[in-house]
This record gives structure tokens, sequence and C-alpha cells, in this order.
């Protein structure tokens, strides 16, 4: 066989696993209804003649079996359908619209914490790993240890509390858009960034450490020292490529944490996310949104992995051969 | 266990400590002569730390903080160690199943294993205790024993992936060795050649891996009861912080008790599961 055909067949390997994976999560998440104690008729049905009854059940799919319901439900889902809040007046609300409401928000505030985080973590990893056994680096290495130990939620409340009630530098709760006011924006976002930042930050400096560290001991950097390269040339190229594999493979992994986190600091700091959002289906009962909020945080959670997976092959050609090989 | 405790460095020890003084609260937290945790006392709300009567203070409400944390404990050690016991047995029966078997059973349930974990498991265990604590009746609400028994159920099935992938792992490398080849080829039969050879070399990995989920299911508890649907009015550690969150001005240590309790009890499960992994390696690198 050659080169192309094998990458292609792997390509298509990869992509049917990533099918698999997403079908069986967001069946899984449709099986979740189909525990619920209370029946889901009783729930949503809410017509007092037989005839609308049997009507509303037709409408939201109830009489189906389970497979069938998450095959309907699965149609409307790719066709950009997220099912509906039903009212006690039987009056449908579509999901759809408050996803594409809430989404960005909730991307938003992953997207600063990533960001931050990379660019705090990196260079105090290096630093500490050059620094590696003495004392300051083990004192960092113990408040590191224990600040990735720390819940991100126990940095909320604290961090509000400080900042936002006794210091009252930035608002303690509340989001501003960032098209409505720039300033304010990043204001209101400072406080949650922070807080998921914080245990995020600890967890990627620690891992960068442990793997310049490896790394400053490979033979290739004595060789690259000994042909007369700069550190700094020697860190770039030599050290901080195979180590940025390490990073963006923690950050993807990182990212399922992350999302969990954005639930409760998104409650907590009352922004208007997919966390407030599924708390809100939660209280209300309504779990049809439910089950699609939880579907499209599994897909895309699914999808970046993926990706990232892919940009580890670009970046490290030895974790491309090893796949193909 | 005296072997180990000697192997250990000062942090390991200050851990192993703290995590045996929270078990002893869990489990004769309630002989400890304290002030009832349920009951307040009106002369004497929100004082500070070292008040009389009150060690560790109390909140705006008049509850007694140490007494809610000795309690506590058993509700949050419970929870974390029933799920994660019962999740890490499920996970690794699972994963040495198909890891030692391969083929078409190793799909399955490493396909399972990989869908569970696509969804982020706080997300998993809040649509779970979601959906499975529920009443018919919405004003009735569901009952604390109940509340905690659906919590217990959802952290396992959040568990059981962890677990079973890390046994999947170590079930792969172990059973390609010399001696379990060796022994295989002598005619020993599967269920022994597994316990005997395969489950002792795979625990050690599982045991620093439940360490490291023991503080994932307290902080998830926390999360939960942060959320709203965590043991409402119960004796935990995370109903603590969730009843004084965003107003705890008046009695600040309502606050700091209970969330240095939990984090410095997160920190120990941590720095045990460390060491235990740092012993694992040590031993490997030395074949």
């Amino acid at each position: 066989m050659n080169d192309l055909t094998f990458k292609l067949l792997a390509a298509a390997r990869r992509l049917a696993q990533l099918l698999v994976v997403i079908v069986g999560s967001t069946f899984l998440v449709s099986l979740l209804l189909q525990l619920l104690p209370v029946g889901l008729k009783e729930l949503y049905v809410f017509a007092l003649d037989e005839a609308g009854r049997q009507q509303q059940i037709q409408a939201l799919h109830l009489d189906k079996n389970p497979v069938m319901f998450y095959l309907y439900w699965l149609w409307d889902f790719v066709r950009g359908d997220f099912g509906s809040i039903v009212y006690p007046t039987g009056v449908l609300d579509p999901v759809m619209p408050k996803v594409t409401a809430a989404m960005p928000v909730s991307l938003r505030l992953v997207f600063y914490v990533q960001a931050l985080a990379l660019v705090v973590s990196v260079p105090l990893g290096i630093l500490s790993a050059y620094r590696a056994g003495r004392r300051s680096d083990r004192v960092i290495s113990y408040v590191l240890f224990s600040a990735a130990s720390i819940p991100n939620f126990v940095f909320a409340l604290l961090l509000a509390s400080f900042f936002g009630v006794t210091l009252a530098w930035l608002p303690p709760l509340g989001y501003v858009a960032p098209s409505e006011n720039l300033v304010e924006h990043l204001r209101t976002m400072a406080l949650p960034v922070l807080a998921l930042a914080i245990p995020t930050i600890a967890t990627y400096t620690r891992l960068l450490r442990t793997d310049v560290i490896a790394a400053l001991r490979e033979d290739y950097v004595t060789m690259a020292a000994s042909k007369g390269l700069s550190n700094i040339r020697i860190l770039f190229t030599h050290i901080l490529r195979p180590s940025s594999v390490t990073l963006f493979t923690s950050a993807a992994l990182n990212m399922g944490a992350l999302i969990g986190g954005t639930l409760v600091i998104e409650q907590i700091f009352t922004i208007p996310g997919m966390g407030t959002e599924i708390g809100i289906a939660i209280f209300s009962r309504q779990y049809f949104a439910l089950q699609s909020y939880v579907a499209v945080i599994a897909i895309g959670y699914v999808l970046f992995n993926s990706i990232v997976d892919i940009a580890v092959g670009f970046v490290d050609p030895r974790s491309r051969d090893r796949r193909n090989g | 266990m005296v072997k180990l405790f000697r192997e250990m460095k000062i942090s390991s020890r200050v851990s192993a400590f703290w995590l045996c003084l929270m078990a002893l609260f869990a489990v004769v937290g309630h002989w400890i002569p304290l002030p009832d945790p349920r009951e307040f006392d009106i002369d004497a709300s929100a004082v500070g730390p070292f008040s009389p009567g009150h060690i560790l203070g109390t909140d705006a409400g008049g509850y007694d903080l140490l007494s809610n944390i000795v309690n506590g404990a058993r509700t949050s050690l419970l929870i974390s160690i029933v799920s994660v016991g019962l999740g890490g047995f499920i996970g690794s029966v699972l994963g040495i199943l198909a890891a030692y078997r391969r083929g078409r059973l190793d799909y399955i349930i490493n396909t399972t294993f990989n869908i569970m974990l696509s969804i982020p498991n706080l997300v998993l265990g809040l649509a779970l205790v979601a959906v499975l604590a529920n009443n018919a009746d919405p004003a009735i609400p569901v009952n604390p024993n109940r509340r905690m028994f659906v919590i217990i159920v959802s952290l396992t099935i959040v568990i059981i992936p962890i677990l079973g992938r890390i046994a999947r792992g170590a079930t792969l490398t172990w059973s390609n060795r010399e001696f379990v080849v060796a022994a295989r080829s002598m005619g020993m039969k599967d269920l022994n050649i597994v316990l005997r050879h395969i489950v002792p070399n795979v625990l050690p990995a599982i045991y620093a891996v439940g360490f490291l989920a023991v503080g994932v299911v307290i902080v998830a508890e926390g999360a939960l009861s942060l959320l709203g649907v965590g043991i409402v009015d119960g004796l935990s550690w995370g109903a603590m912080i969730a009843r004084v969150a965003g107003e705890f001005e008046y009695a600040p240590q309502s606050m700091y008790v209970p969330v240095l309790v939990l984090a410095l009890t997160v920190i120990a499960c941590n720095q045990i599961g460390d060491f235990l992994r740092g012993r694992l390696d040590v031993r490997e690198g030395k074949i």
C-alpha cells in the first residue's frame, strides 16, 4: 500500500471513531431522559382533552421507544432544531436561539482562561525548570501544587469577596458584552477568568517544568550547546517545540475540567453562558433543553480534542509517524 | 502501612495525618462533645474563631462551624469513598477484562469508556443528579437520603471510565510481560493469571489515581451543592459553602473555614496520590 492510501485510510478510521463517540454520547444523554423517575408525559403534556393530549404526545415524540426517540431528536438536531422549552400553557420556546446567545459567552470565557494560562505558565514553567532543585523552585513547586489542588469555585468565592466586595475594585457579578462596552466587559470578566485560570496556570506550569527538565537532559540539547548555539535558540528550537506538544495535549485534556468549571463559575458570577442556561433548564425541569445543551457541549469537547490531536501531529513529526506506522 | 509511612516525605506525612483526622471525624464525629450542628446559638451568631463554646466560631445563622465540619466530614467522605470505591471496582473489572481479552469485547468496553469521557465529568454528574433526583410533584422536596444515594450513583458512573481506562492501560502493559506469558504457557487458568499476576501489579496504579479521584469527587460534591442540586440542608462541606456563598461579609469565617478544610483535604488526597505514583515510577525504573 502506498503512503497516500495509508494516510486516507487512517483519516477515515479517525473520522469513523469520532462519529461513533459523538453518536454514542448524544444517545447516552438521550437515554438519561428515559431514566427520569417522573414520566415525560406527566411533565410536558398539559392538554386536558384526549385529542389535544395525543397531539402533544406526537409532537414531542413521547410515544416512541428510546431508540426512535433518539433518532427523531438527532434528525431535528442536525437540521438545527435543538428542541424546545415546553411551557405549561403548551407554548414551545425553541432552544436554538438560547444556545447561539449563550455559547459565545462561554467560549469567550474559556478562551480568555486558556490564553491567560498559556501566557503566564510558559515563562513560569521555563523559569522554574532552569532553577530546578534550588530552594526557590521548591517553594514555587509547593505553591503550584496547592493551587492546582484548590477547586476553582473556592478561588471564585474568595476573589469575589476580596476584590469585588471588600476592595470594590471590580464588579463581583454581572456581565457586559464586548460590543456594548469593551472596558466594562474586561472588568466583569476579570474575576471569573482569574478564578478559572489560577488552577489551570498551576497545572500547566507543573507539566511544562517537568517537560523542560527532561528536555534539558536530552543528548540533542547537549549537542546543540556544544555546537555553540545560543541559549535562546536552544530554548526555542530544541526545548519548547517538543514541550509544546505536552502543553497542547494537556490544554485539550484540561478543557473538560474547564467546561465543568465554567458551569459553576458562571452561576457564581451570573454570567449568561451555557452553565447558567443549564442551571435554568434543571430548575425549571426542561429536560429536552438540557439534552441539547449537554449534547452541544459533548460534541464541542470531542471536536476540540480531535483538532488538537491533529495539530499535535503537525508540530511533532514523531507522533505522526507513530500513528501512521 | 508503617513501612509506607517511613518512606514518606514530611509533606506526605502531614497529608496522611490530615486524611486520618478527617476519617476519624467521619467515623466518631457524632460522639465528640460539640454543639449540635443543626442548632443555632442565638446569643452567639457570627462570632469569630476562638470564642467561648465555639472554637472555630459560628456563621451568620449561629451554627457552630467546627461541629458542622466534623459532622459534614461523614457525608463528604462517605460520598467520595463509596463512589470512588464502587466506581473504581467496576471500572477496574471492566478495564482488566477488556485489556486481557482484547478483540471485540475490548473494542466495546473501550468505546463505551470513550463515550462516557466525552462528556465533561461535572456536566455528566450534574445531568445525572438533575434527572435522577426528581419528584413527580416539584413542590415536594426530594428526601436528603435519596439525594445522597443519587449523588453517589451519579458520581460512581462518572468515576467508572476514569479508573477503568487506567486499569485497561496498566493491564495492557503487564499482560505482555514474560512472567504472564510464562504462566500462560505453563497452562495456568486465565482467572488465576489475572488474580495472581495482573491484579497485584495493576492495583498500585489504581490506588494512585484513586486518591486523585477522591479529591475530584469532593470537589464535585461541593460544585453540585453550589449549583443547588447537592444535599440541600444536609451536613456536608459543599452544603456549608453553598449555604453562605454570596452572603458571608458578616461572618467571613463561615466561608473561610469550610473552604480551607475542603481545599486541604483535596491537597492531601493529591499529595498522597502523587506519592503513590512516584513510588510506582521508581519501582518500574529499577527493573
